[in-house]
């Protein structure tokens, strides 16, 4: 190919046998992975590659709660699931668009976007940990997954027509009520869960953890379930074993990769025609842009209003002063300051965060003494953080809340010979 | 009555939340039944209750019409149970021998007969024995052995695992099999049955060789993996991927990189933040008084910041809104396109942590948890709040006259969290 090795590496000079390896590693470490063979093909675009692929990249990207059902979905269907995920995730060429929806061909194509998926992100890590088998009584520690996937499933009760406001208040008492039923389940829940860590005590052979979980629990309990959750836990294993071997040697794929990118015919540059596509983003998303727009322009309306007051104050307080060379040199340096100050604000936000905050599961383990737990977390300060946050919410639905009264308050002056009596604040 | 755009919008969102919830506790029921199995008296694995099995396969059963037995079933079901007896009869009679390892056999053969079937326990009326495990209250017919409370059999026969999930009308040829194990069980050992409770003898449990095995060499490989991560992008492996992605864009023949949907969500996420900082900040500066004229101009100064930030802000989300605006939308026949989900720290954190979160009572616990629902509830709570006004307070104002039964239901809704409702009076003035 006369393509210049950049760097001298080990791996890459390994022989012709570490690439079949290396992709067999990487099959293992991948659900419903593909034999080398399939790769091998796909580079030169042979038709025959091209369901496997498609299939692979199908478990790939579907949603993990829809495993049961997705996986008897014909080839078809799966094409176009992945065509617009694929899409969604702004997969950068067209030529994936134009592929035939019955799945026969462009395994080259979709070696490509496999192997564009692996580049983006550490993919066999996260299927693994997504898939993760939960030994321990897990809990999360912060909404955030709660929270970002609201509902996969589509909604199967549409209003088809005109509802009366009263079916919404309906379904918000319905919700209050379900909300309710959930505190009181989860509370129950936690009360069995401390009951079961308590028997158990002095079990597990991990002097960290003390005690036995639900699911050790129930696997000395179902001996056969046991069975099962060992296999899996083995399978998870062997996954795992196998993403650890594809880590070591994935730099002699990308070499390969790069060959099968310019073994591809170029592709004619995007009509003039056709603008900058976009993936389709559900009606949802549309709408919470509006929302933060609203806001943002309420608040702004706001800062506009008190910068206005402030200024027209300060004009009159300083303009009949004269400006001495003190007072431009302490101008400044406020000036610096400030920017200063609105430069680590923007930051905050625009850094999302770093992870300062604990998040995602994590294993419950009883411990009933006062050792500083060192690397551990303490449910005292889970629970500080969550007060904190929960304060934070209230204050702005109060504000919210605050807002549509006077809204409402304004509009009900309007109408004259009305008494209004606001419910008692309890 | 609601115009239908309106109506529908708000419908469907509320569905969203009250879809949400019901998944919630559907999860949270399972758990459930499973703690408070562990917590009842343990059944010996001789005679399962159906529920124990909570794969998806079984919830079909259960519900699927097939269930009911019909003739055919009925006679295999008849032989399977005159073999038991004939089973519990020699049991009775060998002495016993104290091999752990029939203890699987005994309980294949009662398997044939529970799982799946629990809709249809009144026709079977051969129930003793042991012959079918009826959903509230397990037969003890065959309880010739116990789980042993120190690990379980390591050696099972082969053919227990598979037929735990198939129903008894499945196929003519099961009988066979489970004859065969009758075989097997009738030199089976009867030890005496003990009740087991975790309360009692829960610190007695052991955990077998080869789940330690297995559950350590997970975590050692996990370790491993997670720390194999950082190195990635200092080395030549990063380099490689960047390029290759670099040489992606290029050969596509697009001018810049596309937005992906979950980065536009991310980026409306960041700005709503920034909105709220911004807020935050706001007020910190409007309700501190200034003692002197560099903390007003100071103040001022950072008023007229945080209000350039708020424009810069509103641009880039109308930059979004407009590129949004423009996408052709291709429709897709099945389902919604997948969203990777946003790990809340960002990028590439820790898949999963290993780190523990230590509880010292139930009280704690319970705290923890509630805590945690209540804030996922307020979100919700205030997500909805917003998606109502931007769809009722319009309604209202354009209404001429308003209706005084849609303002009042708008202000229970908005103001109240749809709890508490306002009273409205006439005000007559003929009669004052």
């Amino acid at each position: 190919m006369g393509r210049r090795r950049r760097l001298v590496d080990p791996a890459a000079e390994a022989g012709a046998g570490a690439l079949p390896k290396v992709i067999a590693a990487l099959s293992r470490s991948l659900p419903a992975g593909p034999s080398p063979e399939i790769f091998r093909r796909a580079k030169f675009d042979r038709p025959e590659a091209a369901p496997a692929l498609w299939q692979l990249l199908f478990r790939l990207l579907s949603p993990r709660s829809a495993d049961g059902a997705s996986a008897s979905l014909a080839l078809e269907a799966q094409v176009c699931l992945v065509k617009s995920a694929l899409r969604s995730q702004g997969y950068p060429r067209l030529v994936l668009a134009q592929l035939p929806e019955d799945g026969s061909r462009g395994s080259r194509e979709l070696l490509l976007a496999l192997s564009w998926l692996l580049a983006r992100g550490p993919l066999p890590e996260q299927l693994l940990a997504q898939a993760h088998v939960q030994l321990g009584d897990e809990i999360p520690v912060c909404e955030c997954e709660a929270l970002a996937s609201p509902g996969p499933r589509v909604p199967h009760v549409e209003a088809e027509g005109p509802v009366d406001i009263r079916c919404v208040q309906w379904l918000m008492g319905r919700l209050r009520f379900r909300w309710r039923c959930l505190i009181a389940s989860q509370q129950e829940q936690c009360t069995l869960l401390s009951k079961i860590h308590l028997y158990t005590r002095g079990c597990h052979s991990d002097q960290r953890l003390g005690h036995l979980s639900v699911a050790e629990t129930e696997m000395l309990r179902d001996p056969e379930g046991g069975q099962q959750l060992l296999r899996r836990l083995e399978r998870e294993n062997t996954g795992l074993e196998a993403a650890l071997e594809w880590r070591r040697g994935e730099l002699v794929f990308w070499r390969w990769m790069d060959t099968v990118l310019g073994a591809c015919p170029p592709e004619a540059p995007a009509a003039a025609t056709q603008p900058t596509f976009l993936p389709r983003i559900a009606e949802r998303g549309l709408g919470r842009l509006e929302l933060a727009a609203r806001e943002l322009r309420a608040l702004q309306e706001e800062l506009c209003e008190a910068t206005g007051r402030r200024r027209a104050a300060w004009e009159a307080r300083v303009g009949g002063q004269g400006r001495g060379p003190q007072w431009s040199s302490a101008r400044q340096a406020l000036q610096k300051a400030v920017e200063q100050e609105l430069a680590a604000l923007r930051w905050a936000w625009e850094q999302d965060r770093g992870p300062a905050r604990p998040h995602g599961p994590h294993r419950l383990v009883r411990c009933e003494d006062e050792a500083p737990g060192g690397q551990h977390l303490r449910a005292a300060e889970v629970i500080q953080a969550l007060r904190s946050q929960e304060a934070c919410l209230e204050a702005a639905l109060r504000r919210l809340q605050g807002q549509c009264r006077q809204e409402l308050a304004r509009l009900a002056g309007a109408l004259p010979g009305l008494i209004w009596i606001l419910p008692p604040r309890c | 009555m609601l115009p239908a755009d309106c109506s529908r919008r708000l419908v469907a969102e509320l569905q969203g939340a009250l879809d949400a919830c019901a998944e919630r506790q559907l999860q949270l029921e399972q758990s459930l039944r499973v703690s408070r199995r562990l917590l009842r008296t343990w059944e010996p694995a001789g005679t399962l209750a159906p529920e124990a099995r909570l794969e998806p396969e079984t919830k079909e059963e259960d519900h699927s019409p097939a269930c009911t037995p019909g003739p055919q079933d009925l006679k295999e079901l008849e032989l399977l149970t005159q073999a038991l007896k004939k089973a519990v009869l020699a049991r009775k009679v060998t002495s016993k021998a104290g091999e752990r390892a029939k203890a699987p056999s005994l309980k294949s053969g009662s398997f044939a007969t529970s799982p799946g079937m629990t809709a249809s326990t009144p026709s079977w009326a051969p129930g003793q024995a042991g012959s079918c495990a009826s959903e509230a209250k397990p037969t003890r017919g065959i309880r010739q052995t116990t789980v042993p409370a120190k690990g379980h059999p390591e050696r099972r026969l082969p053919s227990a695992g598979n037929r735990a999930r198939v129903g008894v009308g499945a196929r003519a040829t099961r009988p066979g099999p489970g004859l065969r194990d009758q075989h097997v069980a009738l030199s089976a050992a009867p030890e005496a049955p003990e009740s087991f409770t975790l309360k009692e003898k829960g610190s007695l449990l052991q955990l077998p060789t080869a789940f330690r095995k297995a559950a350590s060499q997970n975590s050692r490989l996990w370790a491993q993996l997670t720390s194999a991560q950082p190195r990635d992008s200092t080395n030549a492996t990063a380099a490689a991927k960047t390029y290759f992605l670099q040489q992606m864009q290029t050969a596509s023949g697009r001018p810049g990189p596309v937005l992906s949907a979950a980065e536009v969500e991310a980026e409306v996420g960041r700005l709503q933040e920034a909105c709220s900082l911004l807020r935050l900040h706001m007020k910190e500066e409007l309700s501190a008084a200034p003692t002197d004229w560099t903390q007003e101009y100071r103040c001022l100064l950072t008023l007229e910041g945080l209000q350039a930030i708020a424009g810069q802000c509103l641009h880039r989300l109308q930059e979004l809104h407009a590129a949004l605006a423009e996408q052709p939308v291709a429709p897709c026949p099945v389902g919604r396109p997948s969203r990777a989900p946003p790990p809340c720290g960002g990028g590439a954190g820790p898949f999963w942590s290993p780190q523990l979160l230590l509880y010292s009572s139930t009280q704690e616990l319970q705290t923890l948890a509630a805590l945690r629902l209540r804030v996922a509830m307020l979100d919700q709570q205030v997500h909805l709040e917003k998606v109502l006004m931007a769809e009722l307070l319009p309604l209202v104002s354009s209404q001429e006259p308003p209706s005084l039964a849609l303002c009042r239901a708008v202000h229970s809704l908005l103001c109240e969290g749809g709890e508490r409702f306002l009273t409205v009076l006439h005000d007559d003035p003929a009669d004052s």
